[in-house]
């Protein structure tokens, strides 16, 4: 019988989409606060989550690029499970993102944006993960884009938000409550 | 894409076991039970070294989350030295280089299947719970078609149906282990075979829970700050088993969950479930420098 003798290296790949994911994982554990992640930007989070087995959604064609190399299928918006969104302007295309069903609460989609963390418009967040409530400042989004969301996130049905700003997410879980200060 | 792009250096072994694809599925499952609490997520369940029911859940979930600097701690029913957990421990650290430790206060992942350790549990902390049956219906509904409606319909009249039935047969509240609780006001979710004893250590918690059950292919999660009502009748209040007064014979500490041990004579001798915080009273009563952390229960009750 062999037995194992050499201890398990983590390959470089490995170490940083556990990374990724314990970030991600505490950031919707926890949403409002920010959590460090191994490297800027929204690809990281794409080679943690994304394979062949995804369908995603992306308006930036640099980005969508990037995207491709995961294997993920890009398809119409309403059909992604993965949705990389610019939330500045234009964001009327938000209501066909996917957002599950009572009986399926698991098709909401994950939306990942890239936005500003610091002064700007204060949000304040109370749910599941936060002992009284949380209160966080962004810029880059949409004045109107929260009153949407509450409007599409019927709980437990909704879409799950990640909003990065260069190697730091912050998560918002569907089951979060906010409250536009 | 070319060949190169498709494949990678040979190795003996995935790091963690699990492939990266079983990794990146299991990862998108995860944060969506912890975007929906105590809703159970479908999820493949890949084979792994050991029979479905056995732990395999719990055992995906914590391979996904290992690291070389993960500090790991497997218990079954309260007991370290158990033959399934330290055969689930020794191959966690095998497949990952992850350290093992007995200690709650020194781990960063706890799989435990039926408790929840009596030291507090800190926001640094991942509680991975294996599951042998996730659906709470399905003593009242086997179709599981149904028991997703009904849960997309909150319609959970019958889960109070089977308390009243135990209240009206026996006079209380019969239910022991894996005690149906409304997690976040919207899904009831059974939280594993664990005893009553240990539902209140789940409400509004520093650490994060996940619930995963390999058999049946479902994973759920409470994260902190989590509401976590076990079903009641407003006039019939919760009730977790009457321990408090009991003395462990090893350890000579009370106010925790007892393992009882029939005796020759009729009698019963009482032990602390929870080994390794027996192992440390003793330890300390001997001399030696062992930090107990705060616990859950002080002196048998549960802080409101």
């Amino acid at each position: 019988m062999s037995r194992i003798t050499a201890v398990p290296v983590p390959d470089a790949f490995e170490t940083r989409t556990n990374a990724t994911f314990e970030a991600l994982m505490w950031a919707l554990a926890r949403p409002g606060t920010v959590q460090d992640l191994p490297a800027p930007g929204m690809a990281g989070l794409a080679e943690t989550l994304l394979d062949r087995e995804c369908r995603v959604f992306c308006d930036d064609p640099a980005f969508a690029e990037v995207i491709t190399t995961f294997g993920a299928a890009q398809v119409a918006l309403p059909l992604a499970d993965h949705c990389f969104l610019s939330l500045g302007t234009t964001i009327d295309r938000l209501t066909q993102v996917a957002v599950g069903s009572v009986l399926y609460p698991d098709a909401g989609a994950t939306v990942v944006a890239e936005v500003g963390f610091g002064p700007g418009q204060r949000l304040r967040l109370t749910g599941p993960g936060i002992e009284t409530f949380a209160e966080i400042a962004l810029t880059g989004v949409a004045p109107e884009f929260w009153a949407m969301r509450a409007a599409l996130c019927r709980y437990p049905a909704g879409f799950d938000l990640f909003l990065i700003c260069g190697a730091q997410v912050i998560g918002l879980p569907r089951s979060t409550e906010i409250e536009v200060l | 894409m070319t060949l190169a792009s498709l494949t990678k250096p040979w190795e003996a072994m995935s790091y963690g076991f699990l492939d990266a694809s079983a990794k990146r599925e299991l990862r998108r499952k995860m944060l969506k039970a912890i975007a929906v609490p105590g809703c159970q997520m479908p999820y493949a369940s890949r084979e792994v070294p050991m029979a479905r029911g056995w732990g395999t859940g719990g055992l995906q979930v914590t391979l996904t989350l290992l690291k070389p600097s993960s500090v790991v701690k497997v218990i079954d029913q309260g007991a370290d030295d158990s033959v399934n957990a330290a055969s689930i421990r020794s191959f966690l650290s095998k497949v990952s280089g992850a350290t093992e430790t007995w200690d709650t206060t020194e781990a960063t992942i706890l799989q435990s299947r039926h408790r929840i350790p009596e030291e507090r549990l800190r926001a640094d902390q991942v509680l991975v719970l294996q599951v042998p049956n996730p659906e709470p219906l399905r003593p009242v509904e086997p179709n599981m078609s149904v028991a997703r409606q009904m849960h997309a319909d909150a319609d959970y009249g019958r889960l109070w149906l089977i308390l009243y039935e135990q209240i009206v047969r026996s006079g209380r509240v019969m239910q022991g282990a894996a005690y149906p609780s409304l997690v976040n006001g919207r899904h009831v979710m059974t939280p594993s075979p664990i005893p009553r004893w240990d539902v209140p250590k789940l409400h509004m918690a520093q650490h994060l829970t996940f619930l995963s059950a390999g058999r049946e292919k479902r994973l759920y999660a409470v994260p902190p700050f989590t509401r976590v009502e076990p079903l009641v009748f407003s006039d019939v209040p919760y009730q977790v088993e009457d321990h408090a007064a009991l003395t462990c014979h090893r350890s000579g500490v009370s106010g925790y969950f007892m393992n009882e041990i029939p005796q020759d004579d009729g009698s019963s001798a009482f032990e602390v479930s929870d080994s390794h915080l027996g192992i440390k009273t003793i330890r300390q009563a001997e001399g030696a420098a062992i930090r107990i952390g705060p616990t859950w229960y002080e002196n048998g009750k549960m802080p409101q």
